[in-house]
């Protein structure tokens, strides 16, 4: 179990940088197609996080005991 | 003529659990289809253009529902490891925390200076009043979890309905990880 929980604090922790990173990013940066690339990117990333560490998307195919 | 024999025994407990998580996962992509159609929306109406909004109270809400996919992720680690009160907490800090990111949407909307006859405040409205519902159906069915788990029905063993509702949570959240830029952030 905290092996989980460190690869879930570990997640979460890169989540948090990653809105602060985006929140920064936007309010600082000008240039409107490249701020939207930037926030694009960093949203496709927190999602991705998501879906594979918390949502477990990886259980779909895996044959594995029942709980 | 030959017969071909199943390669693994049918586990009526394996295999349903494998279907129901089929199930909710096409049950999210219909959910993908539904969101991805306004914020595809949002961007044809206004293009990458908005109105102003309360930029501190976006993030505060923003990382309250992080932290809440935090805590609902801890629930179910400790009860699949059979630590019942880690998972108590945690769902209790996963409602609690639902609960303030819709009592936030609820004061952005108090506070919004647009009006919804505008195409932004259309679109800001139903996304976020969208979201907000899925957000409140979460609670509801995290309490009702949390409810048949206080009467000890689920254990390391048989717990889908904690897995399936901390799933729908992330996926609220995966949907405002999207929403929050599209509407706060861009311009």
């Amino acid at each position: 179990m905290q092996k989980t929980m460190q690869t879930g604090l570990v997640v979460a922790v890169i989540l948090a940088v990653l809105t602060i990173f985006e929140y920064v990013f936007a309010v600082n940066f000008d240039d409107d197609t490249i701020r939207f690339i930037g926030l694009s990117f960093a949203a496709v990333a927190k999602a991705a996080l998501i879906v594979y560490f918390f949502m477990h998307v990886y259980r779909l195919w895996r044959v594995e005991e029942a709980h | 003529m030959a017969v071909i024999a199943p390669t693994e025994a049918y586990h009526p407990v394996r295999d349903h659990l494998k279907l129901n998580r089929a199930g909710l996962w096409l049950f999210f992509f219909s959910e993908c289809v539904l969101f991805g159609l306004l914020l595809s929306a949002r961007f044809y109406l206004e293009g990458i253009q908005r109105e102003e909004l309360d930029q501190l109270l976006g993030l505060g809400i923003t990382i309250i529902l992080l932290l809440s996919s935090v805590t609902a992720f801890t629930a179910e680690t400790a009860i699949e490891h059979d630590n019942r009160k880690l998972a108590n907490w945690g769902l209790i800090a996963t409602i609690a925390l639902g609960v303030l990111f819709a009592a936030g949407v609820g004061y952005e909307w108090s506070i919004a200076h647009f009006h919804r006859d505008e195409a932004f405040g259309t679109l800001f409205f139903t996304m976020t009043g969208i979201h907000a519902s899925h957000v409140i159906s979460g609670i509801g069915i995290l309490v009702l979890v949390w409810v048949q788990f206080l009467r000890g029905r689920f254990t390391g063993k048989d717990h889908w309905p904690i897995a399936g509702a901390v799933m729908y949570w992330h996926f609220v959240d995966v949907v405002w990880v999207f929403f929050y830029p599209a509407l706060y952030l861009v311009n």
